[in-house]
């Protein structure tokens, strides 16, 4: 693992959590920076919501949130295992490992051979997990799933610091801000999609850049982006969809061109 | 417990609290219900549709009905804070030193109306926002892990609820109720769903709420899940257009 990378990765993950930092930007770079760092094909992050369900929030591509989605809806595979467990869980090779049959013909179709899976703890409590998928079979070397935990335990942090984190009720507040954020931003990501005549994916890059280009929250630019009062404007040139994690760094200190 | 059992256990103590007055339910009635169904002492309902000015639409006590009135004179309060916030503010003990801090009229005020602890939902999906719920109790404490579940799932249905009467008057497509006699679990709510809403405020040249609303209604009235519809208008393979009878000003 390049150790340089790996530093450089803390360092902009913890220098994002400033004051009033957007949680759903934040856990979105987290997914994308996991699967650069680890050298995996894609990560998304699952929550657990007081209601009674996990919740998709973050996946650094398209097929890793639908894969997420699939393991909620048919009820099992690696990351609800490790949610229920607390402990990592690992499939080195989907083909052969029969533990979860739907969830690994599902992750074949989305192009997925190997699944990690690692806990976000808090306490004694367990609030989500960080899972990586990769195309190729193999075992995850123990150095990757450390710093995988390393990532899944910035992500629990990152959930409790705007407030008092000796408050009990401060995780569930948070949470469910943030799932509320979601939210938002998927209403403006349609909205803009339509606007536009672009998917989804691209008009979620396009309301990222124009956050960013204006120094303005994601969530607070979807909601005011919904609400009719503020505008977005399409890029000069045509909307192309970088895939999370190639792009460049939208690292908050690096100017947009 | 799953979160589809959760909903059909609230969503049965509001339907039966309905019953018991022998009226349509309504999100008075998921007010009325959170008060044993979460054992709090009060609980009041504040409707407020896209931030216009609330209205309160149901207290369930004299303290719950003093508690509303305080934050709108002070202009301070733990529901104030969850409308802007977007999320739950759950203030277990009012006499304690961070309330006193965070809202330095409202807490005093509060405990001398009687309150000792208060728990704020914002009715809210994304931008969506319909108003919001408040609970108190007389004695501190938090709310349990279980309770805190429950509670979100008696703000779901609050919400609802809401936007099923905003619907009645316009489309006739009845209250937006599952094929089970109850109403989608929001929690359950995929992206497609929030996407497609979002679509729809263009196409139909509408607010999100509407756009929601018609959403909802045009499944409803199709006999079609929530999802199954989402996912149709994202991938653009349906599309709905503007119902002359809703155009700006149509609506009574």
């Amino acid at each position: 693992m390049d150790g340089h990378l790996l530093s450089d990765t803390f360092v902009e993950l913890t220098d994002t959590m400033v004051a009033d930092f957007d949680i759903i930007d934040f856990l979105h770079v987290l997914t994308s920076r996991s699967a650069e760092l680890l050298d995996v094909s894609a990560a998304g992050l699952l929550l657990a919501d007081p209601r009674g369900e996990l919740r998709v929030v973050a996946a650094s591509t398209e097929a890793a949130r639908l894969l997420e989605l699939f393991q909620l809806q048919s009820d099992q595979g690696p990351c609800l295992d490790c949610f229920r467990s607390g402990q990592p869980v690992a499939a080195a090779d989907l083909g052969t490992d029969q533990r979860w049959p739907r969830f690994a013909a599902a992750a074949g179709q989305a192009g997925f051979r190997a699944v990690q899976a690692v806990p976000m703890r808090l306490r004694d409590q367990v609030i989500g997990a960080l899972n990586l998928f990769r195309a190729t079979a193999g075992p995850f070397d123990a150095e990757a799933v450390h710093v995988g935990q390393a990532l899944a335990d910035v992500a629990t942090i990152s959930l409790l610091h705007e407030r008092n984190m000796r408050r009990s009720d401060t995780l569930n507040e948070q949470l469910q801000a943030a799932l509320n954020s979601r939210v938002i931003i998927e209403q403006a990501k349609g909205k803009l999609a339509e606007r536009l005549g672009v998917d989804v994916g691209q008009a979620f890059t396009i309301l990222r850049t124009q956050a960013r280009n204006h120094n303005q929250r994601l969530s607070d630019l979807a909601r005011a982006f919904v609400d009719g009062t503020q505008a977005i404007t399409a890029p000069a040139s045509s909307p192309r969809t970088p895939r999370p994690g190639t792009g460049p760094r939208p690292g908050p200190s690096r100017p947009r061109p | 417990m799953t979160g589809v059992g959760r909903l059909g256990r609230v969503w049965g103590l509001v339907a039966e609290h309905a019953a018991g007055r022998g009226g349509q339910v309504s999100a008075a009635d998921a007010c009325a219900a959170v008060v044993p169904g979460v054992q709090v002492t009060g609980a009041w309902l504040s409707v407020a549709p896209d931030g216009q000015a609330g209205h309160l639409m149901q207290v369930t006590d004299e303290v719950s009905r003093q508690l509303a009135e305080l934050q709108l004179t002070l202009g301070e309060g733990p529901l104030l804070d969850a409308s802007a916030f977007g999320g739950p503010v759950l203030a277990s003990d009012l006499a304690g030193a961070e309330p006193g801090a965070r809202w330095p009229a409202f807490a005093p005020a509060a405990c001398r109306a009687g309150a000792a602890a208060v728990f704020a939902f914002p009715l809210a999906v994304g931008a969506i926002r319909a108003g919001v719920l408040g609970l108190y109790r007389d004695r501190p404490g938090p709310l349990s892990d279980f309770q805190l579940g429950d509670a979100l799932v008696f703000a779901d249905t609050a919400i609802m609820l809401l936007l099923d009467a905003q619907d009645r008057a316009g489309a006739g497509a009845g209250p937006g109720e599952g094929p089970g006699g109850q109403p989608a679990g929001l929690a359950s709510y995929r992206a497609e769903v929030d996407q497609a809403t979002g679509m729809l405020t263009e196409q139909l040249g509408v607010s999100i709420t509407d756009a929601f609303v018609r959403l909802r209604a045009y499944a409803y009235a199709n006999d079609l899940q929530l999802a199954e519809v989402a996912r149709d208008i994202v991938a653009r393979r349906l599309r709905l257009f503007p119902d002359p009878d809703l155009s700006p000003g149509g609506r009574a």
